[in-house]
């Protein structure tokens, strides 16, 4: 048998001999030379790409941890696992005490004094009754432009879209509320008001004035915005010295 | 110089050259065994390299770095609303898939088959009360739990670049949560699941436009009927269970691949 191997002495024990090098994968540059058009731009892009992360990788002053972190076995797992249980224990609490009742079968001949949905549709439901906000317009002859309950259904699109742009509209570092007393204000107008026009949604539950109520509905956003913004413009100042102070303590100007 | 070839594969010859215990004798030949026939070892060395990708080390997080710890501990309680969503959608999940064994979505009937089929749940099924009990409350759960979710990303500002992708698929997420409940809502067709039903399709008839066919799209006519039922069963069982999965895997993956954001 030993006659027919090559009297080689480099023969490695480590199986790399047998496997035919893989000389077929094109390497990142023969595949751009290869492309024209809109996939050479990709490529070139990836290439780009990247080279400004190895760039960035070995210019980075991030700190590498000596030992890694904090080890995934057991502790975070038995961490994870008890925050879990005890989460699945409390839905089967509130379930064991609080079970739901069904009422009547459906009787599209009577109509139910109280019509609600799930309380966490009651915001939407409450958009419904935005009727004394639509505007008439006057060349239509104090005509509505639409019906109320487009107008109703509108606003949820509006509401929805809205708080799908936010990402758009606040760039920027600032990530604590005290940073963007503004946004966070706009978030405590949202917060105040999806509950006050949840309340505008159960209106005839509610031991009030409905005008008083639909006023309030629009108010109280607004007054609790400005107290947020007022609080945290004033705690701004304070916070911002203290990150400051660290940060060139940390990395003092040259 | 025997007849027996000799090579570097002759695992044999190095076996008995390795002066192994009783236990790893077997286990290595159990794994040659397995090796010449399945491959194995390229398997292992997959995994080899997938466990070595997934514990890199990572570099110190801001909050780290800084020692700011101590700023924003009071936060930390909150990011684990994510994972109670999660939780509280594997346990609808679960305790829906048993409910769904003795429901049957159909109007026929005085009272319908829908609603004797929950009071039969309620009444007669052993633990079915209980069962349904857990169905409601992990639903109501969710909900909270993924609007506090949301709410804890808006005030610590973890929606901005480059998660905006991910702050709209949350949105996308949470709309969807709500469709859930509301098709859920309508399944026991008594009288509030009828009347919600009604709002729901005037609410679909008021859009602009697309209202007409919007309404028949998802409520199966402009009154309700059995064809509402049957369509409200069908988005709830079988619709929004595969999209609504799938959308949770991504929106937890792309938190993986950015990581957790925390306040500067």
């Amino acid at each position: 048998m030993s006659d027919n191997e090559p009297e080689n002495e480099e023969i490695r024990s480590d199986g790399a001999g047998i496997v035919a090098p893989d000389d077929e994968t094109p390497t990142w540059s023969e595949r751009k030379a290869r492309k024209t058009g809109l996939s050479r731009l990709t490529y070139e892009y990836f290439e780009r790409a990247r080279r400004e992360d190895q760039d960035l990788r070995t210019e980075s002053d991030y700190v590498e941890r000596d030992v890694l972190a904090f080890p995934t076995w057991p502790h975070e797992t038995v961490r994870n696992l008890s925050i879990a249980s005890f989460f699945v224990g409390m839905i089967l609490f509130l379930s064991a005490t609080m079970p739901p009742h069904i009422g009547n079968p459906a009787n599209p001949s009577t109509t139910p004094a109280v019509i609600l949905p799930d309380w966490y549709l009651y915001w939407s439901f409450g958009l419904l009754k935005l009727g004394p906000l639509n505007p008439e317009i006057a060349i239509l002859g104090d005509q509505m432009l639409m019906a109320d309950r487009t107008y109703g259904v509108l606003a949820n699109g509006v509401v929805v879209g809205f708080i799908a742009i936010v990402p758009f509209l606040n760039k920027g570092s600032a990530r604590r509320p005290v940073e963007q007393p503004f946004w966070s204000a706009v978030g405590v107008f949202g917060v105040v008001f999806a509950f006050t026009i949840s309340l505008l949604a159960i209106k005839n539950l509610m031991p009030m004035n409905v005008d008083l109520l639909f006023d309030l509905t629009f108010l109280l956003p607004f007054v609790f915005g400005t107290i947020t913004y007022a609080v945290l413009k004033t705690m701004r100042e304070g916070y911002m010295y203290n990150l400051n102070r660290r940060y060139y303590r940390l990395r003092p100007p040259k | 110089m025997s007849l027996e070839r000799k090579d570097d594969y002759d695992h044999k010859a190095w076996m008995k050259k390795k002066d192994l215990t009783p236990v790893e004798a077997t286990f290595l030949t159990t794994l040659i065994w397995l090796d010449k026939r399945l491959r194995i070892v390229d398997y292992l060395e997959l995994l080899e390299t997938l466990y070595y990708r997934v514990n890199l080390q990572m570099p110190k997080s801001h909050t780290e770095q800084y020692n700011l710890d101590n700023k924003f501990w009071y936060w930390y309680p909150l990011y684990t609303l994510g994972l109670f969503s999660t939780l509280a959608y594997v346990v609808a999940a679960i305790s829906g898939a048993l409910l769904g064994f003795y429901y049957s979505p159909a109007t026929t009937g005085d009272p319908t088959t829908a609603y004797n089929s929950i009071e039969f749940i309620m009444r007669d099924l052993q633990f079915g009360f209980m069962l349904r009990s857990v169905h409601r409350w992990a639903a109501q759960v969710m909900v909270a739990a993924v609007f506090l979710h949301m709410l804890r990303v808006y005030f610590t500002g973890s929606y901005k670049e480059p998660r905006e992708l991910n702050w709209l698929l949350g949105i996308v997420l949470i709309s969807l949560t709500m469709v859930f409940g509301y098709t859920g809502y309508l399944l026991p067709w008594d009288q509030l699941a009828f009347w919600a039903g009604q709002i729901g399709v005037e609410m679909a008839l008021s859009v602009p436009l697309a209202g007409e066919w919007v309404a028949q799209l998802l409520f199966g006519g402009f009154s309700l009927g059995q064809s509402t039922l049957q369509r409200m069963y069908i988005i709830h069982v079988f619709l929004l269970p595969f999209v609504v999965t799938t959308l949770i895997a991504i929106h937890i993956g792309i938190v993986w691949v950015q990581g957790i954001a925390e306040p500067h």
